[in-house]
């Protein structure tokens, strides 16, 4: 990521510089690119959300009946704990099902669920090819391949970021690690492991949705049980993801969001717009 | 870096070149206006897509079936508990020295009542131990033994145009312990499968009234919710029957 401040885009500012050159961008996204990640936004919420409801069903994470309740499920657990502990949350009608009220289609809703969730998964599973199509046709591939320096990049870049409000607080200088490649090691590594997530994601929901049809793709995986738990962490994956990826995105700017909707990045400086690669 | 190389795995500079500001604020109102209406679009037509596009996974499941893929089998070492997963009420026993099999939709025109002995006695026995997948995600082993459905076609073929089975429990109790009839949709072809039994064994013991005493529809390439117990009519159609989850909103092939 370059420091240079983004030119600015109001009207105004235009119009008192009738003769400026004009302002240098960078084509950085493919149209099959920004188009698919968008539809994330909507198909993925839509896992999720009757993903959990499935999850309400049968429960991966399971312990003896609670003598008092008869609860067995964790996830109920965390309901009952947060509605004891959370100021306002006391009168929660139905504390086993606060998790499930607030992050899946409610309790009980197997049936659209499983519907809504197939519908999804078939959309994302389209919508993850023409992100690859994408990749490959405007040859973004190329820039979310791991480099050998990733790993001390990487750390480069958490040390920035971990740093940068402390640095922020006491108002010292606390400058960005330089990188001349479309993304940092931080930003490569998550861009290039969502996808292969999102691969993993639909395998294994394939094989629990097709467990005999699939039956030897479910073997690779640790058989019918173990696939389960593999897509419930998958889905951990994009929440981790997803989470850091808005809020860095807002941090980071306009021309960022920008470069997601028009495909131009106006974040270029002249000197390396001469040629001069360094 | 080292660009200069030019390897064919290597980043390229991202390929840049200058515009008016006027165009880049123009493309960035047009893009977001596109994308928006995009969006709008795809919500407004959702109403009368999506009613079609949430049944696209029938046909997919359906399509995915095939007569000669078999279904893993276990050893008696891998096999698991069995809940009882009668819905309501397990029903009283008391139906079972009177229960017979009645086959109606048959070639012969004439509606045929069979007792468990001249099923057991006519048809041979099958082992299995296979997986049982329930449609809220758990699943046990278990070791089945029965005769083939395919066996029952053969002996009495349904009428010629028949597609589907309708498979009935009149003995089901709901949760209060009332009757209530349980019906399910099953494909002619899943009961041709060599895996799809007509069970009576369980465990090696003759099946107890909670897993669906005396015979019980076993396909282990169907939901559970597809393996009927208590089975008391099997008739033969041509159009696909009433099936009682798919009227409770969840999908009617349910192949695995």
């Amino acid at each position: 990521m370059s420091h240079s401040t983004p030119p600015d885009c109001e009207p105004n500012s235009t119009s008192t510089l009738p003769e400026q050159p004009g302002v240098l961008v960078v084509r950085k996204h493919h149209f099959l690119v920004r188009w698919s990640h968008w539809l994330n936004v909507p198909i993925l919420l839509g896992l999720i959300l009757s993903g959990i409801s499935i999850y309400w069903a049968s429960p991966i994470y399971q312990h003896k009946p609670d003598p008092n309740t008869g609860n067995v499920d964790v996830a109920a657990d965390i309901g009952i704990w947060i509605c004891a502990h959370v100021p306002g949350l006391h009168h929660y009608s139905s504390p086993p099902d606060w998790v499930y009220n607030q992050f899946s289609l409610g309790p009980g809703m197997l049936a659209v669920a499983l519907r809504l969730h197939w519908l999804c998964a078939y959309a994302f599973m389209l919508n993850g090819a023409t992100y690859i199509a994408g990749l490959i046709a405007g040859g973004g591939w190329r820039g979310l391949l791991p480099r050998r320096t990733d790993l001390r990049d990487a750390f480069r870049m958490l040390r920035y970021y971990i740093g940068f409000p402390l640095a922020k607080l006491t108002r010292h200088r606390w400058q960005h690690p330089c990188f001349n490649t479309k993304y940092n090691a931080l930003q490569r590594t998550a861009y290039f492991s969502v996808p292969i997530t999102g691969f993993l994601s639909a395998v294994t929901g394939w094989v629990i949705h097709k467990p005999m049809q699939f039956h030897s793709l479910a073997a690779i995986f640790g058989g019918f049980d173990a696939a389960r738990v593999w897509h419930f962490w998958l889905m951990w994956v994009f929440i981790l993801f997803v989470v850091p990826h808005v809020i860095l995105v807002f941090a980071d700017g306009w021309d960022t969001f920008r470069g997601m909707i028009t495909g131009w990045s106006a974040r270029v400086t002249r000197a390396e717009a001469t040629g001069n690669e360094q | 870096m080292n660009n200069n190389t030019r390897g064919f795995f290597v980043e390229r500079p991202l390929p840049r070149f200058e515009v008016d500001p006027k165009v880049l604020c123009r493309r960035t109102r047009r893009d977001v206006l596109v994308f928006g209406a995009g969006a709008v679009a795809a919500l407004a037509s959702a109403r009368s897509v999506l009613p079609h596009a949430i049944r696209i996974d029938d046909e997919v499941a359906e399509a995915l079936y095939s007569p000669h893929r078999a279904v893993p089998t276990y050893t008696k070492s891998q096999i698991t508990p069995l809940r009882n997963n009668y819905n309501g009420a397990t029903p009283d026993p008391s139906y079972i020295p009177g229960w017979h099999l009645t086959l109606d939709g048959l070639a012969s025109g004439v509606s045929v009542a069979l007792d468990i002995r001249s099923l057991t006695t006519r048809f041979s026995i099958h082992e299995q131990i296979t997986r049982l997948v329930c449609v809220e995600g758990w699943s046990a082993i278990a070791w089945w033994a029965g005769v083939r459905f395919d066996d029952l076609l053969g002996a009495y073929p349904p009428v010629s145009q028949a597609k589907w089975a309708r498979v009935e429990s009149s003995v089901n109790l709901d949760i209060s312990g009332n009757p209530d009839p349980y019906y399910v949709s099953l494909d002619v072809a899943t009961a041709r499968h060599p895996q799809t039994l007509l069970a009576t064994h369980f465990n090696g013991q003759p099946l107890p009234v909670e897993h669906g005493a005396p015979l019980r529809l076993l396909a282990p390439v169907k939901l559970g919710l597809k393996n009927v117990k208590a089975i008391t009519r099997l008739t033969y159609v041509a159009e696909e029957p009433r099936d009682y989850w798919a009227e409770r909103g969840y999908s009617h092939y349910d192949g695995i």
